[in-house]
This record gives C-alpha cells, sequence and structure tokens, in this order.
C-alpha cells in the first residue's frame, strides 16, 4: 500500500465518503446487469424491448467508471506508470509524493472546471436524454467526479504535507 | 507552455495518476490553441455513444468474481482428472488452465496468483525442474490474452472501433498455435512418469459435478455471441449474471456480505481504466486535429515504403512499449496513433489488434516493469533476475508465434472471415 493509501484511512471524512462510494457502486453494478438483462429477456420472449434500456445502461456505465475513479483516488489504485520503482532515495520519495500530488491536485481541479463549463452548455443548449430526462443530468456526473478527485487530492496533499512536517520536527521519530 | 508539458511529462514517470498527465496535456493543448477547455469533456462525453463500453465493467466483475471464488481450484482438478493421461501431464494442464483462466480474469495478473499458487507446488511435487516450472507460470500469467473474452481483446476493440466479434474470432487460431507451442515444449521438459495416473469413475464422477455448474461459460458466451443471441456487450451481462448465481447461490463460495467489497473492488478497477480512456479520447482527438497520426505517417513513408519492413518496426516499437506500459495504457495511448499509420500500410485493424496484443503480452515477462515478473518474484518470493532467466525459453516461444502472427495475418483473419 503506498502511503498516501494508508493515510486517506486516518481521515473520517475519507472513510465516510468511501462507504457511500462503494454503496452506489453496488447499486450501479447490480442494475446495469439487471438492465441489461431484462432487455435479453424481453427480445428473446416478447421479441420487444425497451428503447430506453440501452442508453440509460451506456450512461450507467459512464457513472459507474468515474465513480470507481474517484474511489480509486483516495486508495491510491489510479494506473500510474512506475518506472523508477524502488531506485527513487527514501529521502526524496515523500517530497516526491507531494509534488505527485500537488500536480493530481491542480489536474482534477482543472478537469473539473472543464466538467462545470462544459455542464453550463449542457444547460442552455443540450436537448433531453433517455427516460426524458434533460441531457446536462446524464452528462452531471464529468463535473462532479473530477470535482470530487480535486476535491480528495486536496484533501490528502494537505494530509501528506502535514505529516511530512510534523516528520521534520520530530527528527528523531523515524516513521513506519 | 513546452515547459510546463515536459514538466507534467517528467511527473508521470514519478507515478503521478496516468489519466491527469493525459488529462492535463489535453487541456494545456487545447487552451494554448485558443479552443475552449470544455472540449476535453465533450470529447468524454463521446463515450456515452459506445454500446461496447458496457462489457468491461461487467466482465472485469466477472474475472475478479471468479478469482475471489473457489473456482481455479475446481478447474484445476477437473483438467486433472480428463487431461492427466496426456504426455506432459501436469505442465500442459497448467498451460490450459492458466489461458482459460487469464481470458476470463482479464491478464491483469490475478492467474499467477489465483493458480500459481496451487500449480507450483504440484509441479514439483511430479518431478519438474524448478526453473522450469517457475518459467511456466510466470509466462502463462498472461497466456490466453488472445482467447475471448479477454478484456485487451474488448478494449481494442472500444478504441479502434473495431468489432468485437470478429476480434474474439481473430484471436483464436493465434493464441491456440501459442498454447500448442508452449504445450509442445512442456511435452519435451516433462519427467518421465513412472505410472499414469488413474481415477476412479467415482472420482471422474466428482470431477465433474463440481465443475459442472462452471464448464458451460464459455459456451454461454461465444454460443450467446455467434448464434445471434445476444451482442458482446449483453453478453457480458449474461455471464455476470450467471457467475454471480453460480459463485453464490449454487457454491456460496462468496458470502453475501462479502459481496458489496468485491463489486466495489471491481468497479475501482474499471474507473482506473474508463478515466484513462476518457482522458485520451480528448489528446487524440487533439493529435488528430493536429493532424499527428497524418504527419507521422508521411515522415515514416519516408523511410520506409513496404508494409513488412513496417510490421518488423512496429513489432520492436511495441515490444518495447510492452516493457515500459502497463498494457491497458499502452492500448489507450499508441492505438489511436498507430491505427491510422497502419492502415496506410494495407494492415486491417482486426489483425493489428492481434499483433499489438502479441507484443504486449511479451511484455508482460520482460524487465524492467513485467508485471508477471514482478507478481510471481512477489508470489514465490524469488527475485526477479532468477525469474527472468527462467521465463526466457518461453519467451523465446513467444517470439516464434510473434513472427507468425505478424507475417501470416491468414491465421488472424480466417475465422472471422470465414463466420463474421
Amino acid at each position: 500500500m503506498t502511503e498516501a493509501a494508508a493515510l486517506y484511512q486516518t481521515s473520517k471524512v475519507l472513510v465516510i465518503l468511501d462507504g457511500i462510494e462503494e454503496k452506489l457502486l453496488c447499486l450501479l453494478l447490480v442494475a446495469m446487469i439487471l438492465l441489461a438483462c431484462l432487455q435479453i429477456f424481453l427480445r428473446t420472449v416478447y421479441s420487444s424491448g425497451l428503447l430506453w434500456i440501452d442508453p440509460v445502461l451506456r450512461y450507467l456505465v459512464l457513472w459507474s467508471g468515474l465513480l470507481g475513479a474517484v474511489t480509486a483516488t483516495a486508495q491510491g489504485k489510479h494506473i500510474a506508470l512506475d518506472i523508477f520503482g524502488d531506485r527513487i532515495p527514501a529521502r526524496l520519495e515523500p517530497w516526491i509524493a507531494l509534488l505527485t500530488q500537488l500536480f493530481s491536485s491542480l489536474a482534477a481541479a482543472g478537469l473539473a472546471w472543464a466538467g462545470w463549463l462544459f455542464l453550463a452548455g449542457e444547460i442552455e443548449g443540450g436537448g433531453d436524454g433517455p427516460l426524458a430526462l434533460p441531457l446536462w443530468f446524464w452528462n452531471g456526473i464529468f463535473p462532479v467526479a473530477f470535482s470530487l478527485i480535486a476535491g480528495k487530492s486536496a484533501l490528502l496533499l494537505l494530509m501528506q504535507g502535514k505529516a511530512l512536517v510534523g516528520r521534520n520536527e520530530t527528527p528523531g521519530n523515524k516513521p513506519q | 507552455m513546452t515547459t510546463l508539458k515536459l514538466l507534467i511529462l517528467t511527473l508521470a514517470l514519478l507515478r503521478s495518476p496516468l489519466f491527469l498527465v493525459i488529462g492535463a496535456l489535453a487541456l494545456l493543448s487545447f487552451y494554448s490553441a485558443e479552443i475552449d477547455i470544455s472540449v476535453v469533456i465533450i470529447e468524454m462525453a463521446r463515450l456515452a455513444d459506445s454500446p461496447l463500453l458496457v462489457s468491461l465493467p461487467l466482465f472485469i466483475f466477472v474475472g475478479i468474481l471468479l478469482s475471489e471464488s473457489k473456482a481455479p481450484g475446481r478447474m484445476l482438478q477437473f483438467t486433472r482428472i480428463f487431461l492427466g493421461w496426456l504426455p506432459g501431464g501436469l505442465a500442459v494442464i497448467s498451460l490450459v488452465v492458466c489461458a482459460i483462466f487469464t481470458a476470463f480474469t482479464g491478464a491483469s495478473g490475478i492467474t499467477i496468483f489465483a493458480l500459481g499458487g496451487l500449480l507450483l507446488p504440484a509441479l514439483l511435487e511430479e518431478g519438474y525442474q524448478e526453473r522450469f516450472s517457475m518459467g511456466l507460470i510466470t509466462s502463462s500469467g498472461s497466456l490466453g490474452l488472445l482467447f475471448p473474452p479477454s478484456l485487451p481483446l474488448i478494449l481494442f476493440g472500444v478504441i479502434a472501433e473495431a468489432r468485437i466479434d470478429h476480434l474474439f474470432l481473430a484471436g483464436i487460431l493465434p493464441g491456440t498455435l501459442m498454447l500448442l507451442l508452449l504445450i509442445g515444449y512442456a511435452v519435451i521438459k516433462s519427467p518421465v512418469r513412472l505410472a499414469k495416473p488413474a481415477y476412479s469413475a467415482k472420482e471422474i464422477l466428482h470431477g465433474l459435478r463440481v465443475i459442472a455448474w462452471e464448464l458451460p461459460l464459455p459456451v454461454i458466451l461465444l454460443g450467446g455471441i455467434y448464434g445471434g443471441l445476444f451482442v458482446p456487450g449483453e453478453a457480458a451481462a449474461v455471464t455476470a449474471f450467471y457467475v454471480l448465481a453460480v459463485e453464490l447461490i449454487v457454491h456460496r463460495d462468496i458470502p453475501l456480505a462479502r459481496l458489496p467489497a468485491v463489486m466495489s473492488k471491481s468497479m475501482v478497477l474499471f474507473g482506473g481504466i474508463l478515466v484513462i480512456i476518457a482522458t485520451s479520447m480528448a489528446s487524440t482527438n487533439y493529435l488528430i486535429d493536429q493532424q499527428v497520426p497524418v504527419r507521422l505517417f508521411e515522415f515514416i513513408r519516408g523511410f520506409i515504403d513496404n508494409k513488412y519492413t513496417f510490421l518488423l518496426l512496429l513489432n520492436i516499437f511495441l515490444l518495447i512499449v510492452g516493457m515500459m506500459l502497463d498494457i491497458f495504457s499502452a492500448l489507450v495511448l499508441i492505438v489511436p496513433i498507430i491505427l491510422p499509420i497502419a492502415e496506410g500500410y494495407g494492415v486491417e485493424p482486426i489483425h493489428l489488434g492481434i499483433i499489438f496484443l502479441t507484443n504486449l503480452q511479451i511484455g508482460y515477462c520482460t524487465p524492467p516493469v513485467g508485471l508477471n515478473l514482478f507478481l510471481a518474484s512477489y508470489r514465490f518470493e524469488r527475485p526477479i533476475a532468477e525469474l527472468c532467466y527462467a521465463t526466457l525459453p518461453f519467451l523465446g516461444l513467444l517470439f516464434l508465434t510473434l513472427l507468425v502472427i505478424t507475417y501470416l495475418p491468414w491465421l488472424s483473419m480466417v475465422l472471422p472471415r470465414l463466420l463474421g
């Protein structure tokens, strides 16, 4: 487990968020399985189907994926290149982690910003999506997810920074 | 701006999440081209038009569910009874079981963890050399990548907008060739057996009974798709529903209380892949807008006018990519750029997909970032260098298959043409 991943469990906010996200993810997955199976059943048995199922399914995939990415953020489970492996000097490692966390927060904030701009456009000029719900409702997951990722990253950045400062103040106590 | 981009690329090498690196680069590129940055999200939202995408989360869930259940043990028991009489017995069994298991779990290294621990002691006990056994398990951790419904195949289909049912068919013969070559080697290397294992009728019946529920999986999946019952996306849902019922109700391998954890683990894995796909949609759009693939093609054509030379260089390039990147990032980043170039040289997208995945499969076993090497080293507590050495003969055979796959497009294309 990375240091950031261990750190997140010390934050009450992140642990509670994690619990909510887990329930939502399960719900989305079950909904995807059931809706797709229902569609096959209707088509095979009644040779008909519900028109709204396919588009709703496609949005559920986006929702579950983006929400999964939100959960992956605090757990340190995002796919990343690890070319240097253990060859980074141990002394530098926490600083590099802090730097990448800073970058992550900024980049996610940038994506969130683009997401809100996009949503504003959708509210103004977008049409209707499946189930007669407006498209901005279905696409709203983009800014929401990226904002959550940015928020989580910023929180982790703060926690990492604090841990690092604490460590430097008491040089005798080497953390595990 | 260029300095900023270089800084971000450096951060990418220092374990920054890849999707944020790609996302940040896309944002900066559009911004500096004075295009509204909301384009980045508009490109991502196009993913909602892809009917194939739904098969990714569902097959990931199937794979994780199967690997958390006791299905690997049951598969092994079944194959031992029914294939144990073959020359090369256990080694052959290991290869076959690993290939099938990897196809269903998506080559994320689960095979080495789920089956390696069962297979290695069994192989050693039957008198196989340690080096051979380690090499076999390490390299077979990604064997089966070309068989349906492997995730990398689906992902290639999503990115290249190629037909998944054709890709599924295209992988079967190349995958079988690879498997047969490895089986041949295993037969040569297997120790002389004093007596062939004999099983009583009761044992055979028991072996059949325990696997009876999981055995029809490939039939349901492939029969459903090619029998015209459902499209690949729906096949994933049926498989997920079936596996869920079997592991939860019939075998009760996974208690209901553990299910939410398994589900959210699958969705977190999917989320990690989806955001990379999403951000790369935006960056790819920028590159295509700037005509990068076209210009790259023009540039390369200045040196190479021959399809076969191009394929050779493509292989070398992809082998290096396979060494550096994990399979999902490699697919998402490289396919959109290579695809138009390869098409320029007359390489069919489906054939390209099989070449691509074979290269990346070899990358699983090569340093410095071969996932199989790391997992095996972790699982068996051996140094990476030793495992590298152990996998060499297997890698040789994989290279041989790669050459055949590359220069004999027929092998990949014949099934989709006949049945697709």
